[in-house]
Order: structure tokens, then C-alpha cells, then sequence
């Protein structure tokens, strides 16, 4: 294995993690979190791939950063909609969102 | 070497540390501590940004996730923990089925990973500099950076209205 390969396989293993987590908590806060940590494997997969690749031109350093923006944004969004659930329900908890079950 | 040297000693630490703290941030049953462990794993990444030679994300990883962004959720846990609630508990009926799932996900990536070949590995890559880096952020890639101050916008009017509230007329 080189060591592009070493980079990648610890990116798997936190994107693994990361998708764990919002598969199994129900704190909607931490499913936002796990899902945060998802992201960064990714960016750590394409910063990796661009430093040890010919010819990516800095797209994969760009990209990244891109990543890193929509992240915040959509942090911003999920904890909007968390604190608005929160005022309705009293609550975080995921399986207590159950008002459309039919 | 493109990616910077690679330092066997300091990628297994810092690979260590990583997922600790990712793994903490799963784990953990007080959601306090699972922010303060995010920030470190954030952190943790940080470096590794650093370790491949790309300084430019890594100041912008500790500007964006371990200043912004860690201080956006403890703030949103910080609204909403609700004491003594009786759902805090870590294991449930989901963990039975999350927990199969991530591990064949991460086994079938693994494998991918190290039967794949890929091409063009270890060739000297250039190591662009931040002015590089910014003339083909402002000429090749304008038109993401535009869209992405529109994203920006619109995520930011909208956490606005959502965490308002609709009944509260100010």
C-alpha cells in the first residue's frame, strides 16, 4: 500500500463512523454532528487524492473548500430546523418527529 | 515526495486521534461531550490537512469547523438539552441494525480500496501556493464561488426565519 492508500482508508473508517452515528442516535443534534464528521472523511479523501495525484491543478484543495462552506450552511439550516422542532415538540429526539406516520 | 513526506510515525497519530475522537463523538452518551470530542476530531483533521501539505485548508478547517461551526451546536445544545430525559439511552433497537451496516460499508470500501490500481500515483504534483490557488479560484472556478455565496445567503435567511419562529411577530 502507498501512502495515498493509508490516507484513504482513514477517511473510510471516519466516513464509517460518521454514517454509524446517524444511523444509530436519535439526538437529532448529534445525527447533525455524525453527519458533519461524514463530510470531513470526504474532504480529507479529496485532499489526499489532489496532493499525491499529478495534474489536479488545485481543484481537489478548491473543492474542499467548497465542501467546507456548503457544510456550514447546511449546519445552520439542520440546527434551524432542530430549534424549530424543539419549540413545537420539547424535544430533540428523532422518533418523537412522528406527526406524518400514517 | 508530492503530498508532503510521508511520516509514518505522525499519520499513526494522528490517524489515532482522529478516530478516537470521532469515535467518542458517536459513542458518548452526554452530548456535551460528544461536541467536545467533535471539536478535537475536528481538530485532529486539521492537522492531517496540514501533515499533506495543504495549509490553506487546514487554517480554513480550525477557521470554519473548530471556530464556527463547534460554536454553532453547543449553542443549538446548549437551547435544547432537555434534562433527565429517558431517551438518552445510547443503545437501542437502531444500533442493531447501524452497526452491521457501517462495518460492511467500511469493509466493502476497504476492499475496493486496496484492490484497486490507480494510475498516476506518486508523480510529482504541483503544490500550488495560495496566490495559485486564488487565481484559479477567481478565473477557473468563479461561477462555484458565486453559486456557493448564494447558497451561503439563502442558508442564511432561512436559519433565520426557521429559529424566529413563525408565531413571534417582532
Amino acid at each position: 500500500m502507498n501512502p495515498l492508500d493509508w490516507w484513504l482508508l482513514l477517511a473510510v473508517l471516519l466516513f464509517c463512523i460518521g454514517a454509524f452515528g446517524v444511523l444509530a442516535r436519535r439526538n437529532t443534534i448529534l445525527v447533525i454532528m455524525s453527519l458533519e464528521l461524514m463530510l470531513n472523511a470526504v474532504n480529507i479523501a479529496l485532499v489526499a487524492v489532489a496532493q499525491f495525484r499529478a495534474g489536479s491543478a488545485g481543484a481537489g484543495v478548491l473543492f474542499s473548500l467548497f465542501v467546507i462552506t456548503v457544510a456550514a450552511a447546511e449546519v445552520t439550516v439542520g440546527l434551524g430546523i432542530v430549534i424549530a422542532n424543539y419549540r413545537a415538540k420539547r424535544t430533540v429526539q428523532a422518533d418523537r418527529f412522528d406527526e406524518m406516520k400514517g | 515526495m508530492p503530498g508532503g513526506d510521508f511520516h509514518p510515525f505522525f499519520f499513526v497519530v494522528i490517524a489515532a486521534w482522529i478516530l478516537i475522537c470521532g469515535l467518542g463523538v458517536v459513542l458518548f452518551r452526554k452530548i456535551v461531550y460528544s461536541a467536545v470530542s467533535m471539536v478535537f476530531c475536528f481538530l485532529g483533521v486539521a492537522m492531517a490537512y496540514a501533515l499533506l501539505n495543504a495549509e490553506l485548508v487546514a487554517i480554513i478547517q480550525i477557521l470554519v469547523y473548530v471556530g464556527a461551526i463547534s460554536v454553532v451546536i453547543l449553542f443549538a445544545i446548549m437551547l435544547t438539552e432537555v434534562q433527565g430525559d429517558q431517551f438518552t439511552l445510547f443503545f437501542n433497537r437502531q444500533t442493531v441494525f447501524a452497526a452491521p451496516v457501517a462495518v460492511a460499508t467500511c469493509v466493502i470500501l476497504a476492499v475496493m480500496l486496496v484492490s484497486s490500481e490507480m494510475t498516476g500515483v506518486g508523480e510529482a504534483s504541483l503544490n500550488l501556493s495560495v496566490r495559485e490557488l486564488s487565481e484559479l479560484l477567481f478565473n477557473r472556478y468563479v461561477f462555484p464561488f458565486e453559486l456557493v455565496s448564494l447558497v451561503l445567503l439563502g442558508a442564511m435567511i432561512g436559519a433565520i426565519v426557521l429559529a424566529r419562529g413563525e408565531g413571534e411577530k417582532r
